[in-house]
């Protein structure tokens, strides 16, 4: 991670970061008063990366996080994710985009409640137009993988907060994306849950290479981060590795 | 994804049953409705066809419209060979005008020749009459009265009518008739203004022989368009003129068509409450799950898809109620089809329109389809509102909503 105050919106040297973005910038209005959530924000994501995106709130973490999947578009900047420039792109191909390179994991689980685990694992693959016998059988590996064998059958109301939580790393890992955004997804558990979670994370990125930008100010998520990057007002102020 | 949709229905089970109960209830009721109202209008046609008119009449073309004794068929060997491939059986008649005279007064009236034998295959006008007998074959100068045309002319079973017209020529023509039944049908048309007499008889009375004025068939409803313009085809090259039952009593067809555009947007109505009901599940449905279909849309699911889960979900609540509605009507307007509904207490003279005072639905296949499919349009409809909402959130919106 290259934290980077050039300030320009250069193209330059897109090939191998897996994100590149550069002078992004996204304001909000609310009746008279206009909050700059995000000011010039410049930095590359390598492939492999596992990055903590921490700041107070307001600081413009999820803004961030919301741009870089897709979900939002910057007031200004450039960026370009997997060698493709996503802000060119329309919003039916930003959802095709999200399907085929990007995994989520959410702060309050947001599990289709009336799916059970495997399905809801598989509903991703389902998407992609994966056959229903393999979808399940790839769905149930990734529970197994979570630490949740056994339980594939069982809906988001009959699991505990982490092992939802749980069945949303499956899910955001079992297409295989480029990259895995998480938006504070401590926040709702316990330090000790919440701890394993990060663990569990950290372990699928070294044995499986999976990109992770985690947005977090739990000290938890930060220590677990092998890279931390800190935001201010909307800015990235310091980054280091750990 | 219709999976999904289903689960989405059963979730909230009480309010997805209280919208297909609705749609099933309203459906039921309008198959019955529509059960109802075809029953009445499809016997009080059928009676009209089967007393008098038949389906279809043949004359000579004009004769309909002026209907002179010399505007006849005079080549019914024509007539013949046309109709042998399409019917086994046709009442061949002369129609005339006369005056009546009976002991106390004078009516004017239509004179009708018929072959006895011949149209009790056709019609049924020999079971109309309530005193005496119909026409037989060996009768001659025997007549049969409406009753209301008795009643005027002071006649009675037995008396003698003096029938006064013109013949082929144009020369006055007399005759005394026997009367020797009363027709009590409590039809107007035929109770009032109506002579029957046989038709060899009148044939020669009036210098007729082997001439006649008009041939009536009768056919299916189903087949009555297609026989009628296959007549047309090999009959009105030839001067003759081929008309339906309604071409000939339009006021009737008309009658019944602007019923069933009553019932028609009495159905508009029952769809603007079915379509309300499906809307508001759905829409309630929807917005229950903004955050969900917020995490879908992250997920890399279209606004497409989304929007084909929730059409797909109003259309399902819509199938069920229309499976179970029509279900439920259909055995409705089967159980009063063999029970009747009697309204002979009600309705003394409905006979005098055709309608039969015991009701037995029916209900038409066009009429089946048609509210079947509005049911399933306005389900589908119902659905622009949520699709609407749906194309219109935005992922980061809808993730963050409460």
């Amino acid at each position: 991670m290259n934290a980077s105050d050039n300030g320009t919106a250069s193209m330059e040297g897109w090939d191998s970061p897996l994100i590149q973005a550069r002078d992004l910038s996204r304001h909000f209005h609310s009746s008279q008063v206009e909050v700059v959530a995000l000011d010039g924000v410049n930095f590359d994501l390598q492939h492999g990366a596992f990055s903590v995106l921490a700041g107070r709130s307001g600081s413009g973490k999820t803004t961030l996080l919301n741009i870089l999947g897709t979900l939002d578009m910057p007031d200004a900047g450039a960026l370009n994710i997997s060698g493709r420039d996503v802000l060119k792109l329309s919003t039916a191909e930003r959802a095709d985009f999200r399907l085929m390179h990007m995994g989520f994991i959410f702060q309050a689980y947001n599990l289709i409640r009336v799916l059970s685990a495997r399905e809801n694992v598989a509903y991703v693959l389902q998407l992609r137009g994966v056959a229903r016998d393999e979808r399940l059988r790839i769905a149930d590996t990734w529970l197994a993988e979570v630490g949740l064998e056994g339980l594939e059958s069982r809906r988001p109301d009959q699991l505990s907060g982490g092992q939802q939580q749980r069945v949303a790393v499956a899910r955001a890992l079992a297409s295989e994306p480029d990259i895995v955004l998480a938006d504070e997804p401590t926040a709702n558990l316990d330090s000790h849950t919440g701890e394993a979670l990060m663990q569990l994370m950290r372990a699928l990125n070294e044995k499986r290479g999976t990109t992770f930008l985690i947005a977090s100010h739990d000290p938890v998520a930060m220590d677990a981060g092998k890279e931390l990057l800190m935001m201010e007002d909307g800015r990235i102020v310091e980054q280091h590795r750990q | 994804m219709l999976m999904l949709a289903w689960r989405n229905i059963i979730r909230n089970a009480r309010r997805s049953l209280i919208t297909v109960a609705a749609v099933s209830l309203g459906l039921a009721a309008l198959l019955f409705l529509w059960g109802f109202n075809d029953g009445v209008h499809n016997s009080m046609m059928r009676n009209l066809q089967q007393v008098i008119i038949g389906s279809i009449q043949i004359h000579k073309a004009g004769f309909f419209k002026s209907p002179k004794l010399s505007c006849d068929i005079r080549r019914p060997d024509d007539i013949r060979h046309a109709i042998a491939s399409y019917v086994d059986i046709s009442s061949w008649r002369l129609r005339t005008f006369a005056l009546a005279a009976g002991d106390e007064t004078s009516e004017g009236l239509v004179l009708l020749g018929m072959d006895p034998a011949q149209e009790k295959k056709v019609t049924r006008i020999a079971g109309k009459v309530s005193r005496g007998r119909f026409l037989s074959e060996n009768d001659t100068t025997s007549c049969v009265l409406g009753l209301t045309t008795a009643r005027n002319l002071g006649v009675s079973l037995g008396d003698d009518v003096v029938f006064l017209s013109e013949d082929r020529f144009g020369s006055l023509a007399a005759d005394k008739f026997r009367l020797i039944g009363i027709i009590d049908s409590g039809e107007m048309g035929i109770d009032r203004g109506l002579a029957i007499v046989p038709l060899a008889y009148i044939q020669s009375w009036l210098s007729m022989e082997g001439r006649y004025s008009e041939v009536v068939l009768q056919t299916s409803r189903e087949s009555l368009e297609a026989l009628t313009a296959e007549l047309r085809a090999r009959l009105e090259p030839m001067g003759y003129e081929v008309l339906r039952w309604y071409d000939m009593y339009p006021v009737m067809r008309q009658w019944v068509d602007l019923e069933n555009g009553f019932y028609y947007i009495f159905l508009g109505i029952v769809l603007l409450i079915v379509a309300a009901g499906i809307m508001n599940t759905v829409l309630m449905s929807m917005l229950d799950r903004i955050r969900e279909f917020g995490v879908m849309m992250a997920l890399g699911c279209s606004k497409s898809r989304l929007a084909g889960m929730v059409v797909s979900e109003s259309l399902m609540l819509a199938i069920i109620g229309i499976i179970i509605g029509t279900t439920i009507g259909l055995l409705l307007v089967a159980w009063f089809h063999h029970a009747g509904i009697d309204l002979s207490s009600q309705m003394d003279t409905i006979q005098r329109f055709y309608i039969n005072t015991l009701i037995r639905t029916e209900i038409d296949t066009d009429h089946l389809l048609n509210t079947v499919l509005s049911v399933l349009l306005a389900a589908s409809a119902a659905s622009l509102v949520p699709v609407w909402r749906v194309m219109l959130l935005q992922p980061v919106e809808a993730i963050h909503h409460v």
